[in-house]
């Protein structure tokens, strides 16, 4: 299957960090839903690193919302850093703000209090 | 009117009706938004609205057909740049597009897709969707905000 995105996890003090680098569409749903997964087993609270993504449509937007629902069911947190403001507006747009709490980098999203 | 334009000003794109593929027409908005003087965000606004419409016509429009085709027109006149993103489709019944709601889509069991449309309308400043023997068609409209405005 086509597939431009690269998900990698890594532990950061009592956070983990799932980077992604691509394109958020439909291709990257396996992928980064089982590395929240993943993530989920070992933290409370997750920070999605955007740093190496250009390109999120409304399929992307899909799959965060349903990791949104997954972890309010496990009782996560979702943390968001390095959004491109045209993204950042999208998500405003959507609402995903609401459930999500944006950080301009992932230093921000790491010293946030759990 | 078509026959109004300089025809220099229009770009046609013929692409395969598959997934993936919109994103030459993302990059192609990109290069003609800088052309015409889009601020960056008007472009990044641009490239998200013609890419989820060309997701909607592979999708929607030709149901996932392989040997489909869409095409994406770019016209640019002096005051804004109009696109169409045409499939051979029976078009969108707009009235039967649900506005759709985070509240509702965050809950466990709903359906997370069906934002495509919601971000076009939100993202342009005018758009149309309409329907002939040919197909389904798109027409966006982003106007050209000049300095001295």
């Amino acid at each position: 299957m086509y597939q431009d995105v690269t998900v990698t996890v890594e532990k950061r003090g009592n956070k983990a960090v799932v980077n992604l680098e691509g394109d958020i569409t439909t291709f990257a749903e396996d992928s980064i839903t089982k590395a929240v997964q993943s993530a989920l087993s070992d933290c409370r609270s997750i920070v999605l690193n955007f740093e190496g993504v250009e390109y999120i449509n409304s399929s992307g937007i899909a799959i965060l919302i349903s990791i949104v629902t997954e972890m309010m069911k496990k009782g996560g947190k979702l943390l968001i850093a390095n959004l491109t403001p045209h993204y950042q507006k999208i998500f405003r747009m959507v609402g995903l703000n609401q459930y999500t709490t944006v950080f301009n980098n992932l230093e921000e999203a790491l010293a946030a209090q759990d | 009117m078509i026959g109004k334009l300089d025809m220099k000003k229009v770009i046609k794109l013929t692409l395969p009706s598959s997934l993936g593929c919109e994103k030459v027409a993302i990059a192609s908005a990109a290069t003609v938004g800088k052309r015409m003087g889009l601020s960056q965000d008007r472009i990044e606004d641009l490239k998200t609205a013609i890419g989820e419409a060309c997701i909607n016509a592979i999708e929607h429009g030709n149901k996932g057909k392989r040997d489909a085709q869409i095409v994406v027109v770019f016209k640019e006149g002096r005051e804004k740049l109009e696109v169409c993103v045409k499939d051979h489709g029976p078009g969108v019944d707009i009235k039967s597009i649900e506005i759709p709601s985070i509240d509702k889509k965050i809950k466990p069991g709903s359906k997370q897709r069906g934002w495509g449309v919601f971000l076009i309308k939100n993202l342009t400043d005018e758009v149309e969707f309409c329907s002939s023997k040919t197909g389904g068609e798109v027409k966006m409209i982003i106007r050209i905000k000049r300095d001295d405005e």
